[in-house]
């Protein structure tokens, strides 16, 4: 039954991802992607009809679930942010050498302007170093539309397709009407004569890529209805993407004027070069408006004849988010302006919640840090999580935030390189995620780093979904080969205080690599429940085996 | 072809506060009394204290940007005095303000409360509400964010019938007594702005 909502952009590409009969979901949350797994995954679970929703313990995991999904023949959506990806662009690139069987899409989400990012790279080049195609919705529908759109292409083409959305369309929330819902068709597993396909051997690869790139042109073909040049009077035109479409199309209701211009209006890559040559036939100047990287803009600046105007040459900013004040600014149009306050405005960082046990656990470490006389030698390499919030005041407690995983490759460089103290402060779910195989390196190099896992059982920063390490940490990490010594797990709580200061000096004092577990649940999830079922059937379990089995701490 | 007019409703606060959840509340008001409309939200990691701000743009033809520009918001709706006066340069000249006096000074360097006053009463069309006072009388203490709808209501083309729908199925899950303590609150921010001449 079609039906009508109001839905995010990212939930109107869960829902698609749903009507379109996926068989299974994959992601790791990421703002702004997240809400589109989870939307996607309460749909699966309402329908409790065998499918699987699941997130993974990094991307390039949840990647090549997706792919093992696709391969068994079924439909398969999997679910990132704009980060995410250089984690699982290995996969992302060798999927198209193999190819997909069942539809494979990829939901990206980028942050142009970073309201909650280290960096705007664009996805959008992702996908062409691929050399597959990205789709670039505008509006909420589109997203859905789009989605929908991209499984039938991943299956007529037999490649990944990305559907990719900025913050601003991910995180719009209007009107979405929804088609009735497919369920899940299997075409069975990749046929035995093409399993030479998924075979990745040089001998392989080589016919595989020769295969992608003849593809071209017909991909060229598939996507030709997505993108437009629509003619007007004006000899200067605009080329409109992602939501430089959106701004544009209503900046042009309040301003009539606007309907005059040409414009390249581009929904989907890689774009027909013929139909951007026959739009600059039309114009002597074109305006640029595309979210993140002067793609577009650069590829028009090729053809000589035509002035192009964006980033590159200061009629847009070189760096940030696109506004329609932005638009209007290079437009020409007057701006409109209003009255701010006349008042110094402080700004409202964002802080740890009151009660957090990271705050203990770093307050504990730098008074260990103090009694050792080693407050100005040691460096702090931090990861990315609510703990990133200890860079600032007053803690100032962190030296290094790069991405995620990189606390402890980070802390054990320094330390072979003879830095001392080198402690390395990372999250349970980014432990997950990146810090193992960085954990088992430090212990082949005998690295004197110490190390701080902060384990508040959920992955906070993104809305405390359950974290993939949940109960597991401890051994994980003696499974990594550090001795059950150099392991102490502590309590971050103010009571504590004393104990853990001994405790981190303790670690810090011994040579290699050791390990301190800080573990109190995140104040929002407790207040939540969101682990208060899982709790509950794990003490029932232990009650009923603790007869037979004696419990692991 | 002729130009066509685009309201716009800034709404903003602390996280925690429930502006999400207010904007959505107005979303689907707009929506259910006929109109185009859309909402946008930036809350980098707002369940940790910081500034959060939703925009609703409505018109009577579909539109495309979920943002706003400077100068061009109808309503401001503010649940802080302090992210009030960070959002006064939305307005129109013509806008209106409507914001909490209560405010959420646990950060470094909040102004002194008397400046914020001058400067919010400064404002043309602000009124302000002492939502701390409001919830004791009503015993709701949520009852700030629900008052100040009811304040923004009158400025609102939306029909009493709706608001009231809106409302009670917002908080059907928790149930009767919430129901009716938030259609209370909404009342009562109603009785303290005229009726506009044309609702
Ligand atoms: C590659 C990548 N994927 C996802 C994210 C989004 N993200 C930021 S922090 C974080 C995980 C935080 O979890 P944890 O390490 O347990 O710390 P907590 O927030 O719970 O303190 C995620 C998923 C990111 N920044 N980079
Ligand atoms: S959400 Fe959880 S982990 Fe993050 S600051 Fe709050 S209590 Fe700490």
């Amino acid at each position: 039954m079609a039906q009508s909502t109001l839905a995010l952009g990212v939930e109107a590409v869960g829902c698609a991802g749903f009507d379109a009969g996926i068989k299974g979901a994959f992601g790791y949350p990421g703002t702004p992607s997240t809400e589109g797994f989870e939307c996607v995954e309460a749909l699966i679970h309402a329908a409790a009809d065998g499918r699987v929703a699941q997130w993974a313990a990094n991307e390039k995991v949840a990647y090549d679930l997706a792919l093992g999904v696709s391969f068994a023949g079924f439909r398969t959506l999997v679910t990132m942010k704009h980060v995410g990806l250089n984690v699982a662009l290995d996969a992302y690139a060798n999927s198209a050498l193999t190819g997909v069987h069942g539809g494979l899409v990829l939901l990206v989400a980028d942050d142009p302007g970073m309201h909650s990012s280290q960096n705007e790279q664009d996805s959008r080049s992702l996908a062409s170093f691929a050399w597959l195609p990205c789709l670039e919705p505008s509006t909420v529908q589109e997203c859905y539309d789009f989605t929908l759109r991209a499984f039938d292409l991943s299956e007529a083409l037999q490649v990944p397709v990305m559907v990719r959305l900025v913050t601003r369309l991910a995180h719009c929330r209007a009107p979405l009407d929804r088609r009735e819902a497919l369920a899940p068709t299997g075409l069975g597993p990749v046929p035995a004569a093409q399993a030479q396909d998924w075979v990745l051997i040089p001998s392989n690869a080589r016919r595989r890529y020769e295969d992608l790139l003849a593809k071209q042109p017909r991909l060229l073909a598939a996507l030709a209805d997505l993108n437009r040049s629509v003619p007007g009077p004006s000899r200067r035109g605009v080329a409109l993407a992602g939501m430089g479409r959106a701004y544009f199309h209503q900046l042009a209701l309040e301003h009539p004027e606007l309907r005059d211009l040409p414009r390249l209006e581009l929904a989907a890559q890689p774009v027909d070069p013929d139909l951007e040559a026959a739009f600059l036939a039309t114009v002597d100047e074109v305006l640029v408006f595309e979210e993140d990287y002067p793609l577009v803009e650069t590829r028009l600046g090729l053809r000589a004849r035509v002035k192009v105007h964006g980033r590159m040459d200061g009629a847009l900013p070189r760096v940030g988010e696109l506004s329609p004040r932005l638009l209007k600014a290079a437009l020409g149009l007057a701006p409109s302006m209003g009255t701010p306050a006349e008042l110094d405005l402080p700004v409202r960082a964002p802080r740890f919640c009151d009660g957090c046990g990271h705050v203990d656990a770093f307050e504990a470490l730098q008074e260990a840090l103090g009694n050792l006389g080693a407050t100005a030698q040691a460096r702090v390499f931090g990861d990315i999580g609510c703990y990133t919030l200890a860079a600032q005041e007053p803690l100032s407690a962190l030296h290094a935030v790069v991405e995620m995983g990189a606390s402890i490759s980070m802390a054990v460089g320094a330390a072979l390189a003879g830095l001392h103290p080198a402690v390395a402060v990372i999250g349970d779910s980014t432990f997950g995620h990146s810090g193992l195989p960085a954990l088992l390196t430090a212990m082949d190099a005998g690295a004197d780093v110490t190390i701080l896992i902060l384990d508040n059982r959920v992955v906070g920063m993104t809305g405390q979904q359950p974290s993939q390490a949940l109960d597991q940490v401890e051994r994980m990490v003696l499974g990594m080969g550090i001795p059950e010594a150099s392991l102490q797990v502590l309590t971050p709580l103010p009571r504590h205080h004393e104990a853990n200061v001994k405790a981190v000096a303790a670690a810090l004092q011994q040579p290699g690599p050791s390990v301190l577990v800080f573990r109190r649940e995140c104040i929002q999830s407790l207040r939540r429940g969101v682990l208060r079922e899982h709790d509950r059937n794990e003490k029932a379990e232990r009650a009923s085996a603790c007869c037979t089995l004696e419990v692991q701490p | 072809m002729s130009a066509l007019r685009i309201h716009g409703i800034v709404l903003s606060g602390v996280g925690g506060q429930g502006v999400l959840s207010l904007a959505q509340i107005v979303l689907e008001a707009l929506r259910r009394s006929g109109f185009h409309a859309l909402q946008s939200e930036i809350h980098g990691m707002s369940q940790r204290g910081g500034s959060v701000q939703a925009q609703v743009c409505f018109a009577e033809v579909p539109l495309t940007s979920p943002i706003l520009d400077e100068g061009s918001a109808d309503l401001l709706i503010a649940l802080e005095p302090l992210e009030a006066l960070r959002h006064v340069a939305m307005l129109r000249p013509d806008g209106h303000l409507v914001a909490s006096e209560e405010p959420s000074a646990d950060m470094a360097g909040y102004p002194p409360l008397e400046d914020i006053y001058r400067a919010l009463k400064a404002v043309r069309g602000a009124c302000l509400l002492d939502t701390e006072d409001l919830a004791r009388r009503l015993r709701h203490p949520q009852a700030g964010g629900m008052a100040l709808l009811g304040m923004a209501s009158r400025h609102l083309p939306v029909p009493e019938a709706v608001w009231q729908a809106v409302i009670t199925e917002r908080f059907a899950a928790k149930g009767e007594r919430v129901i009716t303590k938030n259609l209370e609150a909404f009342a009562a921010g109603q009785g303290l702005v005229p009726a506009r001449a044309e609702a």
